[in-house]
């Protein structure tokens, strides 16, 4: 098992030399910059020698997994994975312990505070549960939840409930104004299915989930939606059929929003001929032609935002063979240096800037960055281990590659942490 | 052609032609043996093979337990339903504990794609595939392939029919790559909905819809076993309907060839995939399979034992 090795930050005000500010349109070379967490704080000087500082990123798909293992992965490594990585907040979903009534929220935020400030050290928003347990007999108490201040609710990335309770859950919910987020899974058509139904599925006899379990659970929200008139969201979108329905449904005036998954921009189910549990990840890895999709989704406005879809699984669900592995991925520490140059070269750095953390804090109803900063090198390569990642674990995909970035520095919040 | 390429057995695709046929080979030496008064030979003698079965099994794991016995091996057998792994040991952790009383050589079947190669990675043993998930089971392959050899003499230019549950049958992964690798043309018969729909990666071989069709031209035809979970799944409506429209019958076999064989990797649904008369007729080799399991099995377990010694030497 690896050492912690914890990175928490330190209160101080800061003053980075030799930086590319992103001034809302562009990278400028700023010879220094002062950013001031209060006015006793230590002060410290950081020379970037020309790397980028640009707006702290904020995590869409955060789910910690506490309370199932805390000797493994506790709230502090989540909070320690989002400086690593960055992010100055994120829309938290706990899968496993659903938010479906004020107090549980409340205890939810209370774990989140920081102890030495009594507050949270990040921007952190909640997905509530419109049912009680993700079950489908009864609802939450959604109105109560939405003047608690949840960002809006979310099925755990379940899939879907019957139809009926559906229709009854996004009903009642409507009366709170808030967005239904929802991962579109037809459970009936996924099955037993653990990987991408496609040429590798069928070539290493694998059970496989079609993407028409997703089109057809999308196709049900959205004309459901359509019905009733409410705001929803698709979380973790995997192949371009999705991405037509949300288009179409937006040229019909709906209010659709969606994202897509970190890794399934960056790998395809070729990935698969490995055998290796680190690339069980659900929703599942796509072909190439569905992560060229996603990419034009991108590029062209339909995909709103880049989700970080972090899981931490432990290591005795990972050390088995793929289909008896648990799914699931951490990508909060690698996410930037992983995917920034490719986005980039595709969609340029405004539209970058964009996916990684105006519109997902948008989408949360998050401040934005303001003062949060991330320093990265784009030119400079890092080879991913586990040392790399938070907390007693290391399922990630990226593990022992070489990403072709680097992130230097984050300052969070007045907690500034030197990688 | 002394030394396979090959360190374990996990399947066939990617096997080379050399490495097939270097198994093959061996495989007739030993069918010879076979015949012998006296079946052993001393090829593993000191050596320790487990035979390691996550899901029930008894032809295979008895072909494989005699092969090991006739090259003198030490055997052991070890099933999941009597072990610490229903007392919740991992994968590995079993591996580990076993190997660690010595092992040379680990024979594993399991419900899970790729656990022969997960194993291999994670310990020093040679890991022989027995059948994973639907994935490949390339010593099944191996012997219908020796079948072929024996009885129409060679593999090259030979055209095989598979009829049944494509879907979900590691046999038919198995016997599509090697045979495709020795130059036999594969088609590839079953019912749309027991049959895989990408076959993108898979273009060397033929889909036919047609059974008559399918196997018009075939110099072998393998029927493989209808499970009745099937029917209960909802992939097909009845064993009736199965047998009438994909069965290997009289009826059918009067649109094959005259000198057709017919194989089957057993146990046989009799009445459903194959008919009685048909199983133990004249075109049958299904026990000369059985047969040659033991050969085949014997071969691969000598030859990567050897290519172990070679190595450490």
């Amino acid at each position: 098992m690896k050492m912690r090795k914890p990175c928490k930050g330190r209160l101080v005000n800061v003053v980075l030399k030799n930086a590319k500010f992103w001034n809302g349109k562009s990278f400028e070379l700023e010879r220094e910059v002062r950013l001031d967490a209060c006015a006793n704080a230590e002060t410290v000087e950081f020379d970037c020698n020309g790397a980028l500082v640009m707006p702290a990123l904020f995590g869409l798909g955060l789910d910690f997994m506490e309370p199932l293992r805390d000797d493994v992965y506790t709230f502090d490594d989540g909070f320690e994975a989002l400086r690593k990585g960055g992010f100055y907040g994120g829309l938290y979903e706990s899968a496993a312990n659903p938010i479906d009534d004020a107090d549980k929220f409340t205890a939810m935020v209370n774990r989140f505070k920081s102890e030495e400030r009594g507050e949270s050290a990040f921007d952190i928003k909640f997905l509530g549960a419109y049912s009680k347990g993700f079950g489908t007999d009864s609802l939450a108490e959604m109105i109560e939840l939405a003047e608690a201040g949840v960002a809006g609710f979310g099925d755990g990335n379940g899939a879907i409930p019957h139809s009926r309770f559906l229709r009854l859950a996004m009903e009642y919910g409507k009366m709170t104004g808030k967005r239904f987020f929802f991962q579109p899974m037809d459970k009936t058509l996924r099955h037993s299915g653990c990987v991408h139904e496609g040429a590798y599925s069928d070539m290493l006899g694998m059970k496989g989930i079609p993407r028409i379990a997703e089109t057809i659970a999308a196709y049900t929200v959205l004309e459901t939606a359509r019905f009733l008139q409410v705001p929803v969201h698709f979380k973790q979108v995997t192949c371009g059929e999705t991405l037509e329905l949300v288009r179409n449904a937006r040229r019909q005036g709906m209010d659709v929003t969606c994202d897509v998954g970190l890794y399934h921009l960056l790998l395809d189910d070729s990935s698969l001929e490995k055998l290796d549990s680190a690339y069980h990840i659900l929703p599942p890895i796509r072909s190439a032609d569905d992560c060229e999709a996603l990419w034009q989704g991108l590029a062209d406005g339909t995909v709103n935002a880049i989700s970080m879809n972090h899981t931490p699984v432990l290591r005795q669900d990972t050390v088995v063979n793929f289909e008896d592995s648990v799914p699931g991925a951490l990508s909060l520490e690698v996410a930037l240096p992983a995917i920034w140059n490719k986005l980039v070269a595709k969609v340029g750095e405004a539209r970058a800037i964009e996916l990684l953390s105006i519109a997902p804090a948008r989408l949360a109803g998050a401040d934005s960055a303001h003062d949060n900063v991330v320093v990265f090198a784009p030119d400079r390569p890092h080879v991913v281990v586990e040392g790399d990642f938070a907390g007693h674990v290391c399922n990630s995909p990226l593990m022992n590659m070489r990403l072709p970035s680097s992130i230097l520095a984050s300052y969070i919040n007045g907690a500034w942490t030197v990688l | 052609m002394s030394a396979l390429e090959i360190k374990h057995l996990f399947g066939l695709r990617g096997v080379s032609k050399h490495d097939i046929r270097l198994i093959l080979d061996h495989a007739k030496q030993f069918r010879e043996i076979l015949e012998r008064p006296v079946k052993k030979v001393p090829s593993l003698r000191g050596m320790t093979v487990v035979n390691l079965f996550f899901e029930n099994s008894t032809r295979t794991r008895t072909s494989f337990e005699l092969a090991e016995k006739r090259l003198s091996a030490d055997t052991v057998n070890f099933a999941s339903s009597n072990s610490s792994v229903k007392k919740g040991e991992t994968l590995v952790d079993t591996l580990r504990n076993i190997e660690a009383m010595k092992i040379d050589i680990v024979v594993v079947r399991h419900k899970g794609t790729g656990v022969p190669k997960f194993l291999a990675d994670n310990s020093k043993a040679i890991i022989v595939n027995a059948g994973d998930g639907a994935h490949e089971h390339p010593t099944q392959a191996l012997l219908d392939m020796l079948t072929i050899e024996e009885k129409l003499g060679t593999l090259e230019g030979k055209n095989v029919t598979i009829i049944g549950d494509i879907r979900h049958s590691r046999v038919a992964r198995s016997n599509l790559w090697g045979m495709s690798t020795m130059g036999a043309h594969v088609t590839l018969c079953g019912p749309s909905t027991l049959v895989p729909r990408n076959t993108d990666l898979m273009d060397h071989v033929t889909w036919e819809p047609d059974v008559k069709k399918a196997v018009a031209n075939a110099d072998a035809i393998i029927a493989l076993r209808l499970q009745k979970e099937r029917m209960d799944d909802a992939l097909l409506p009845s064993m009736r309907e199965y047998r009438n429209t994909f069965g290997i019958t009289d009826e059918l076999l009067e649109c094959a060839k005259d000198k057709v064989i017919i194989m089957h990797p057993g146990p046989i649904n009799r009445g459903v995939e194959l008919d009685s008369d048909i199983a133990d007729g004249e075109h049958s080799v299904i026990l000369d399979q059985v047969t040659n399991g033991v050969a085949v099995r014997m071969a691969v377990l000598f030859l990567l034992a050897g290519g172990r010694n070679n190595e450490n030497a």
